[in-house]
């Protein structure tokens, strides 16, 4: 009988050396099955698409960078820009003040998040479009003296203003629940260092708590972006010409309406995917701390052997 | 009014809820003094450190650290508390060192070094940045100013962190379990640190479960167990000598 050993197979099975054999993946049936049916359809709505004539691919395009939608865009960038940051700087606030130890002023964000986050933006929105009429005449100034001003709240809460407002009231709540969460990840070991050394409090805020919160704040912030460039498309009912609101207003006069909310849907979707690649990059600079290789190592200069301790 | 690196307590008592941890703590540790607090967990001794840095404030008692009452000011009837800008002035003067070496992960060695003096103390930038280098150096660790604590290992984060303390020039040192978080072959680093301190003429405050750095550094042993201080005396006479039946058990333990 011969001796089998890993040698002789070498050469009873074809040439190739079988240390150098690729290992190959096993693929399930349902790998396949999966394969085929997904294919199936994949190429079935594509033909649906191509083929029907009612989607008007002509009038798409046509209307793609049409003049009054990319004013919407303009207008929905500007929302979602403006209402993103002042939200956030108001939900950073209403963070602090719920993190207070005071219990009044922890008390006040702690209602103002529940009430915010508690209703649906869309009736929020359509209630600072209405706001007058619970407030006809909004006056500043210091109480029991004449000095100080009125303002006619229906000139005030122009849609626009309306949106805006109302936007970033509800952003503001849902970031300072963001922010609240970043700030308990940071470990109290961190709060207590701090302490030892004799910071203040918004010194610990600015330079120890804040910048450890940013790594699990940043990726939510992200997403609340993202969220907020799709939420502008309710400002519409309050008249705003945004994205909307402006292929709404087209489609109103011609009727084709598919069309126009597939041009409406391509730039919410372009600009989304835009979007995300500034997040990555956020993400990649906050997680620098952990990272293996240090800030500018060319710097360094070594006056004595690396590390030895005496 | 002597600044000089003394503390003082008296019947020091401290609770969380309805547990007592601090019963009638008495303790004078004189300028330049090394004193090692030993014990069994949960007996306090911990609190004990981190009420003379006014992370924990105390119930009642009397506590006088570097010679002023510590984060409260005395009238006729009552403490009142400071102001927390006094109080930070008050702990800038203690420095603290933890057992999870507690850096500033978003900070390099250099920057966490000078955090305090530049941060808190309004220091020159460039001064400080000489004087963090020169600390670096001085716990061993030349040239690793810009790394960030999680590329260090934890023998060098601990040192960092002594440095840390160091920069705001303290009269006292506190160390809180210092070498208990190491590898057992980083631990030597640290304490030959902290033994070149003691030469130096720091006061230091040191729980620890390292008899060995007690036997040959500290002046005075405190020994605790269950919120009380049960036995105290010169270091070496109590680790060959224990009066008490209970640091005799413990000590038996350990060593």
């Amino acid at each position: 009988m011969q001796p089998t050993t890993i040698e002789s197979s070498e050469t009873t099975m074809s040439g190739i050396d079988p240390k150098l054999k690729p290992r190959l993946r096993r693929r399930s049936t349902f790998e396949y099955v999966a394969w085929v049916v997904c294919s199936l359809i994949g190429i079935g709505l594509l033909i649906s698409v191509s083929t029907n004539p009612n989607f008007k691919w002509d009038v798409v395009l046509k209307y793609m960078t049409y003049e009054t939608i990319l004013r919407g865009l303009m207008l929905t960038i500007f929302l979602t820009l403006a209402s993103m940051a002042l939200g956030t700087l108001l939900g950073l606030a209403l963070a602090v003040m719920r993190s207070s130890s005071i219990k009044p002023v922890a008390a006040t964000a702690g209602a103002y998040i529940t009430l915010f986050r508690g209703t649906p933006v869309l009736v929020q929105l359509i209630f600072w479009f209405n706001v007058s009429a619970l407030y006809p005449n909004l006056s500043i100034g210091i109480p029991f003296t004449n000095i100080g001003t009125a303002i006619d709240m229906n000139a005030l809460m122009a849609p626009i203003t309306a949106a805006l407002v109302g936007l970033t009231l509800n952003e503001a709540a849902y970031m300072a629940e963001i922010i609240r969460g970043g700030f308990s990840a940071v470990g109290k070991g961190q709060i207590e260092a701090a302490d030892s050394l004799g910071m203040s409090g918004s010194m610990k805020m600015r330079k120890v708590i804040i910048p450890q919160a940013m790594p699990s704040i940043i990726p939510a912030t992200g997403n609340q972006f993202i969220g907020m460039f799709k939420e502008t498309s309710l400002v519409s009912v309050l008249g705003v010409a945004e994205l909307l609101q402006s292929a709404q207003l087209i489609y109103a006069r011609t009727y084709e309406t598919i069309p126009l909310l597939i041009v409406a849907s391509l730039w919410y979707l372009v600009m989304t995917l835009l979007l995300s690649y500034p997040q990555s990059k956020l993400e990649q600079k906050y997680s620098r701390a952990t990272s293996r290789l240090p800030r500018k190592a060319k710097k360094v200069v070594l006056t004595d052997p690396e590390g030895i301790a005496r | 009014m002597s600044n000089d690196g003394t503390i003082h307590a008296r019947a020091i008592r401290k609770s969380f809820g309805p547990k007592t941890v601090l019963k009638d703590i008495d303790l004078d540790i004189a300028s330049g003094e090394i004193c090692c607090i030993i014990g069994p967990s949960g007996s306090g001794k911990s609190t004990v450190l981190r009420c003379i840095n006014g992370l924990e404030a105390v119930d009642s008692g009397v506590l006088k650290v570097n010679g002023e009452d510590f984060g409260y000011y005395e009238t006729d009837t009552a403490y009142h508390a400071l102001s927390p800008k006094k109080l930070a002035e008050q702990r800038t003067r203690v420095g603290m060192v933890f057992q999870q070496f507690n850096l500033f992960p978003n900070m390099t060695a250099l920057e966490n070094v000078m955090a305090g003096p530049v941060l808190v103390k309004g220091a020159d930038k460039k001064a400080s940045a000489k004087r963090a280098h020169e600390l670096l150096a001085s716990v061993g660790l030349a040239g690793f100013g810009d790394y960030y604590p999680a590329q260090l290992s934890g023998g060098q984060q601990q040192r960092v962190a002594i440095a840390r303390s160091l920069a705001m020039d303290p009269e006292i040192m506190l160390f809180d379990e210092p070498t208990s978080a190491l590898d057992p072959e980083k631990v030597g680093e640290v304490l030959m640190v902290m033994q070149d301190l003691a030469k130096k003429g720091m006061t230091m405050v040191v729980v620890t479960h390292e008899m060995g750095f007690a036997r040959e550094v500290a002046d005075t042993l405190i020994f605790m167990d269950d919120g009380y201080v049960v036995e105290r005396g010169d270091a070496r006479e109590v680790l060959r000598n224990p009066k008490e039946p209970r640091t005799q058990a413990f000590l038996e333990k350990v060593i």
